[in-house]
């Protein structure tokens, strides 16, 4: 298999993360913070380590801010319904995936109001776009670090800066920038951060968390046991424990604490290198290809590792088929759960094929995909699938 | 020797304050608050040297956290199943 999927979720995994994930469920490992014998209090160990090193990753100055969830919806939902009330304004950009857009319509039905920042053709919204529509109740503003459609990176830090200025909260998807762009929650202004485990920092599926900034209060989504504070009924105040109820996936997070750890030891910036370089290779050659249309930025510009594109006379879903059958390609194609993107570029009837390569993506792997849409796109058009 | 034991709201505290101090070479043992000093239920605490808990208190500081108390441990607690503490002054 090719794997170009790693928007979806990263393979492979580093070396050590699968049997971090198995030495989990072999070896004792008890219920963080429900009791204290040997096995439970390993376990708070290795929850404490991962939650420094994901610290560590982005310049967050307190461990204990960094919440574990699910996935990065979780944290989203986490975030965005414990921002806002009815009568609060939020804005979003118009490349956000399904799991912002959604929460923040269904909040619009209960009397939040809500903005949407117009992006350009390549999907980028352009800083302006978002202090114009700020208002004086406006209390969050949502945005994508890096397009899961097209790959564009927001303008995070000028952004944030617009937001902080304003005195209102930044929350940053980080679902596609995660591990492979540098994050830093201080200089980029971000008060909320929700991040996955299992795409750019190559833990496993079933983990992410969110990153909450000194003094970011958030009401409650769900209560329930903590391990701390059991005599009250009201949740605890302080954080994690706050967002935090119910059994942690510690062998997620074992896995998690182990690919975070190579990361550190990798380099951000290495493995930014090695995704470029790929991603460019595959721009070029794409572009090289007759009937082949890319969307997002130019080839020159910025992004991440997810190039989206289409094929003359093949259909997005036909096309990703056939990429699997002739060489095991592992491509996404459709919508990618983001309407609002596809809308914005113009690709919502139609949808796009994606590649998006990993860090473990090879340049000899690049060049195979780009013969199979070459030799695909040269075939006679009546042998294809419209 | 004298021992402490330093009362911690919850395990993700006593835990990433442990890890701080193990880097620093100091000794602690993270374990359950006794029941007695656990004042809102489940709490988990950090038995450490009477020298240390200046070193305690400023990794407390770091990550923003307030202890919920800290207290000695008396002989009765060293020579006996019985846990039993003597209110310390607290650090913080």
């Amino acid at each position: 298999m090719i794997y170009l999927d790693n928007a979806a979720t990263s393979w492979p995994k580093p070396a050590g993360v699968a049997e971090a994930v198995v030495r989990a469920l072999r070896e004792p490992l008890g219920n963080p913070g429900r009791t204290h014998h040997r096995a439970a209090l390993d376990a708070a160990s290795m929850v404490a380590a991962c939650r420094e090193d994901l610290a560590e990753l982005f310049h967050a100055p307190n461990p204990l801010r960094i919440c574990f969830t699910a996935n990065t919806t979780d944290a989203l939902h986490l975030a965005i319904k414990g921002a806002l009330r009815p009568g609060d304004h939020a804005i979003c950009s118009a490349m956000e995936h399904n799991s912002v857009w959604r929460p923040l319509k269904a909040l619009a039905e209960m009397g939040v109001e809500l903005s949407v920042a117009e992006a350009g053709q390549t999907g980028f919204v352009h800083p302006e776009n978002v202090r114009r529509l700020l208002r004086p109740n406006t209390r969050l503003v949502v945005m994508q670090h890096a397009s899961n459609v097209t790959g564009t990176i927001q303008a995070i830090q000028e952004i944030g800066a617009i937001v902080r200025a304003h005195g209102a909260l930044f929350l940053v998807d980080a679902a596609q920038s995660a591990g492979s762009l540098p994050i830093d929650v201080v200089s980029m202004s971000i008060d909320l951060l929700a991040f996955p485990g299992h795409k750019g920092l190559l833990g496993p599926q079933g983990t992410g968390g969110l990153y909450v900034g000194e003094g970011v209060e958030l009401q409650l989504v769900r209560e329930g046991g903590t391990g701390s504070e059991s005599l009250n009924a009201e949740q605890p105040s302080f954080y994690p424990d706050r967002l935090e109820s119910g059994t942690l996936n510690v062998p997620g997070i074992a896995g998690l604490d182990a690919s975070v750890t190579y990361l550190l030891a990798r380099g951000v910036s290495s493995v930014r290198k090695h995704e470029t370089g790929l991603t460019v290779q595959l721009l070029r050659g794409l572009a090289r290809i007759p009937g082949v249309t890319l969307y997002g930025p130019a080839v020159d510009t910025p992004r991440a590792a997810v190039v989206s594109f289409n094929l003359e006379g093949w259909e997005c879903t036909a096309l990703a088929e056939e990429l699997e059958r002739r060489a095991g390609i592992a491509s996404r194609p459709g919508i990618h759960c983001a309407g609002l993107a596809h809308r914005t570029l113009g690709t919502a009837a139609i949808g796009t094929v994606r590649l998006s390569p990993g860090p473990f993506t090879s340049p000899e792997e690049i060049e195979t995909a780009l013969a199979v849409v070459e030799a695909i796109a040269r075939e006679p058009r009546d042998l294809c699938p419209r | 020797m004298s021992w402490q034991l330093v009362v911690f709201a919850s395990l993700n505290q006593a835990a990433l304050v442990k890890r701080g101090l193990t880097r620093e070479g100091i000794e602690v043992e993270m374990q359950r608050t006794p029941q007695s000093l656990s004042f809102t239920g489940c709490s988990f605490a950090l038995r450490c040297r009477q020298e240390d808990v200046p070193r305690v208190a400023a990794r407390c500081e770091e990550l923003s956290i307030r202890p919920g108390g800290v207290f000695a441990e008396t002989e009765a607690e060293r020579n006996s199943q019985k846990r039993a503490f003597d209110v310390s002054e607290l650090e913080q």
